[in-house]
């Protein structure tokens, strides 16, 4: 009995001193390796700055627009005057025929056309509804959004004025991403689909370096130290986690407040929220690097997939509308709950009791992959000890 | 050395490099595989065009027969779905935090007596625009909403003092604007975002396929043989490796038209020869741009992921969903810098608007610019196809 006592002490023992030891060695092998410190480092470094910088401006100012006024009236210049006074919206001319203003739009020197028929301000002053048309180029839902809420804007303005008083009056508060900014909605889920994506992929690169390099093509060097699955799944993992605190720390606390993004989180649920996510995307990452041959072949096959798990996340198509296929498909990505989160807790404030769907499932995720990891794992040293045997 | 001997040396290297593409699976995946995955994928996600039956809250205070009646109207929109009523604003703001709603309509008590006495009751409403598309599309349904409360308001009133509607419509409505979304109108945000994405994928996997398929060959130390096939002239070698690739490519792009302009029907108001031009031009400036890269950095992993890199940001820098023309003035010049940039500018033009080509011809001339990228590199690449030796 007591025996068996120590010999289970020693095995503990020893697999502690072998973590440490593949710890150190995995540790040595991402800073040596330049295309994994491109993932781990300058990517999450460079990318958050770069996409925080081109979203920067938040909303579009002074969208051009022109104005064919066949009325040329009080009304209808008034209408314009005010139209080009609005923040969104600059109206850069204003013609006598509509031909001359299509070529503008086709000259790409205005983005819309806002047309006064010539009874425009007669019917009105008749009684009637005086009807203004607007044409928007569509090559930005931006410029449509600019130009109809401005016109709105001012037609409802206008028309408080003559009826004098407003029945009803409406305020509109548009919450948490207040500015409407298009930085302040779509940099922090891509903040995380970095951290999920980078992990992926260097993670695959080492994987399919050490492919490429150890006899016979496995996965593990072939020393005593890498005999126990649960030694090497965990001494490579402490490796990715203390790398990403850091990298998280830059990403999703620094970054946000360098370029004033919306952070209404606290910062403990943050903490607590990241946890299950780190781990289920280095389970996952180790699981997928053991299907990874050569180096190359993680970017060749992941680096388009970071399109595909934006959307399917639900942030920018809404989860209401994704089809029930890519949905469930979706679920298995630790980004999709990740995203929805992380939004939620970071830009709405949520706790953890409002996103418990979301963490419940990364815990999930986190479980699973480690199972698969170790499996693939598992495997490969069963492989390689019977390779070395022959 | 004859033309006659260049051009059999071409078709060599091209037959080494299709059974090259043959037996490497990678190679299929990258260039078949992920661009017909994207394209089910993302027209299958977006088939309903618009999002539709977008949850929200409504907080009614009030709870009179106008309230409700509000409320009903504002359920009536295709684009809102009135999923709960919650007895407080803070238990709607929750629910806003649990991801369940994007919005909240608030009637403020007494709302009813108040509109009719002319005490002007102020409605409110709220959308989460931590979620700009469906915050966006809900503004505009509760915004039409409080505005025809204003209106059935006067309506009562006006109609006891004995005016007719379309007149006390006039008043409370004086200008009515009418909106013609050019080129789509239905608004379809499939339309709007996979005429960009999709062909955005098709460069991403273009750059990674043509820089691999030159690295490799320094990688595996294949690049001598390479070279010899090609009567060490690197122009033949780049041409003969590279024509197998953009027959199929062009193959792929004119698949994606085939199923975007034909099978779904998404506007093609200049034709099909403007767009294809466009595209065959979008894969060849794409595989110069490899070309240029892999010749500044011959070593895989830092040309892949400057590839990758590169073709990432090109879905933002784009300008679709965030217009160039606001972007930093250096980002407005780097955007030049991206082949999908000048195809973004063609396809608005010629598909979606259908203008004269004379207006798109500095996409199409820039386009086929990038076609010189490779002369700059030309020498340096062969020199480490020669030269260099891999190291892992």
């Amino acid at each position: 009995m007591k025996r068996k006592e120590s010999r289970l002490g020693h095995i503990v023992k020893e697999g502690i001193l072998d973590i440490f030891y593949i710890w150190k060695e995995e540790l040595r092998e991402v800073f040596k390796d330049q295309g994994v410190m491109i993932f781990f480092f300058l990517v999450p470094l460079v990318y958050p700055v770069l996409y925080a910088f081109i979203y920067d401006n938040e909303v579009v100012r002074d969208a051009r627009l022109v104005a064919v006024d066949l009325c040329d009236s009080h009304t209808s210049r008034e209408f314009i005057r005010r139209v080009d006074a609005t923040p969104d919206v600059q109206v850069i001319a204003v013609c006598s025929t509509m031909e001359e203003a299509r070529q503008m739009m086709d000259r790409k020197e205005a983005y819309g056309i806002l047309y006064f028929p010539a009874d425009f301000s007669r019917t009105i002053h008749l009684g009637g509804q005086g009807h203004v048309s607007l044409y928007t180029d569509m090559s930005s839902m931006l410029y449509y959004k600019a130009f109809l809420l401005s016109a709105t804007e001012v037609s409802l303005e206008m028309g408080k004025e003559q009826i004098g008083v407003d029945p009803v009056p409406a305020e509109y508060v548009a919450m948490y991403n207040t500015q409407n900014g298009f930085a302040g909605f779509l940099v922090p889920p891509i903040l995380m689909l970095i951290i999920q994506q980078t992990l992926i992929l260097g993670i695959c690169m080492l994987g399919g370096t050490s492919r490429e390099k150890n006899r016979f093509h496995s996965l593990l060097p072939d020393t005593e130290h890498y005999k126990g699955t649960l030694r090497v799944i965990f001494g490579k993992s402490l490796v990715y986690v203390l790398l990403y605190t850091l990298v998280c720390l830059w990403t999703l606390a620094i970054v946000p407040r360098l370029f004033s993004l919306p952070q209404t989180g606290d910062p403990w649920t943050v903490f607590l929220f990241l946890l299950p996510y780190l781990f289920a995307c280095i389970f996952l990452a180790i699981t997928l690097s053991g299907f990874m041959t050569t180096r190359e072949s993680p970017m060749m096959i992941f680096v388009f997939t970071s399109i595909l798990f934006l959307f399917i996340s639900g942030i920018s198509w809404p989860k209401e509308s994704i089809p029930v296929f890519w949905k469930t498909l979706g679920y298995f990505v630790p980004s999709t709950p990740g995203i929805q989160g992380f939004v939620r807790i970071n830009t709405t404030g949520a706790t953890l009791n409002e996103v418990a769907n979301e963490y419940h499932l990364l815990w999930i995720h986190a479980g699973f992959y480690f199972i698969t990891a170790c499996l693939v794992y598992r495997y490969q040293l069963i492989r390689s000890r019977k390779l070395l045997r022959t | 050395m004859t033309s006659g001997g260049h051009i059999s040396a071409l078709l060599r290297v091209a037959g080494r490099e299709i059974r090259r593409l043959i037996s490497h699976p990678i190679y299929l995946f990258c260039m078949v595989g992920a661009p017909a995955l994207s394209l089910v994928f993302f027209l299958t996600l977006m088939e309903e065009g618009l999002p539709s039956a977008l949850p929200v809250a409504v907080v009614d205070m009030d709870n009179s027969a106008a309230s409700r009646s509000l409320v009903r109207r504002l359920d009536a929109f295709a684009q809102t779905d009135v999923v709960m009523q919650t007895p407080s604003f803070t238990e709607a703001r929750l629910e806003v935090q649990k991801g369940n709603i994007y919005g909240i309509y608030y009637i403020p008590k007494g709302f009813s007596v108040k509109a009719v006495t002319g005490q002007q009751p102020v409605l409110s409403f709220y959308t989460n625009q931590s979620s700009i598309v469906p915050g966006s599309l809900l503004f505009r349904d509760m915004k039409i909403t409080s505005i025809l409360a204003g209106a059935s308001v006067g309506l009562q009133k006006g109609l006891a003092q004995g005016e007719t509607e379309s007149r006390l419509m006039a008043q409370i409505q004086p200008v009515v604007i009418d909106t013609h979304a050019t080129g789509n109108p239905w608004l379809n945000y499939s339309v709007y975002l996979n005429n960009a994405i999709l062909p955005g994928i098709l460069q991403l996997m273009i750059l990674l396929v043509t820089v691999f398929s030159v690295s490799t060959e320094i990688k595996y130390a294949t690049a001598h043989e390479w070279l010899r096939t090609g009567n060490n002239s690197l122009t033949v070698c780049l041409l003969g490796k590279l024509l197998p690739h953009t027959a199929l490519f062009t193959a792929v792009a004119f698949a994606f038209a085939l199923v975007l302009y034909g099978y779904c029907s998404f506007p093609l108001n200049s034709g099909w020869a403007p767009m294809l031009a466009a595209l065959f031009l979008l894969v060849t400036a794409s595989q110069a741009m490899g070309v240029f890269m892999v010749g500044t950095l011959p070593v895989p992993r830092l040309g892949l992921s400057l590839a990758g890199l590169f073709g990432m940001i090109s879905f933002s820098i784009i300008g679709l969903s965030y217009p160039v023309s606001s972007m930093h003035p250096s980002l407005q010049a780097l955007s030049n810098l991206f082949p999908i940039r000048h195809y973004f500018l063609i396809y608005v033009d010629q598909a979606l608007n259908g203008r004269d080509l004379f207006y798109s011809w500095i996409p199409y001339t820039c386009l086929a610019g990038f076609l010189l990228l490779p002369l700059l590199t030309g020498r340096y690449l062969k020199r480490a196809l020669a030269s260099l030796h891999y190291i892992p």
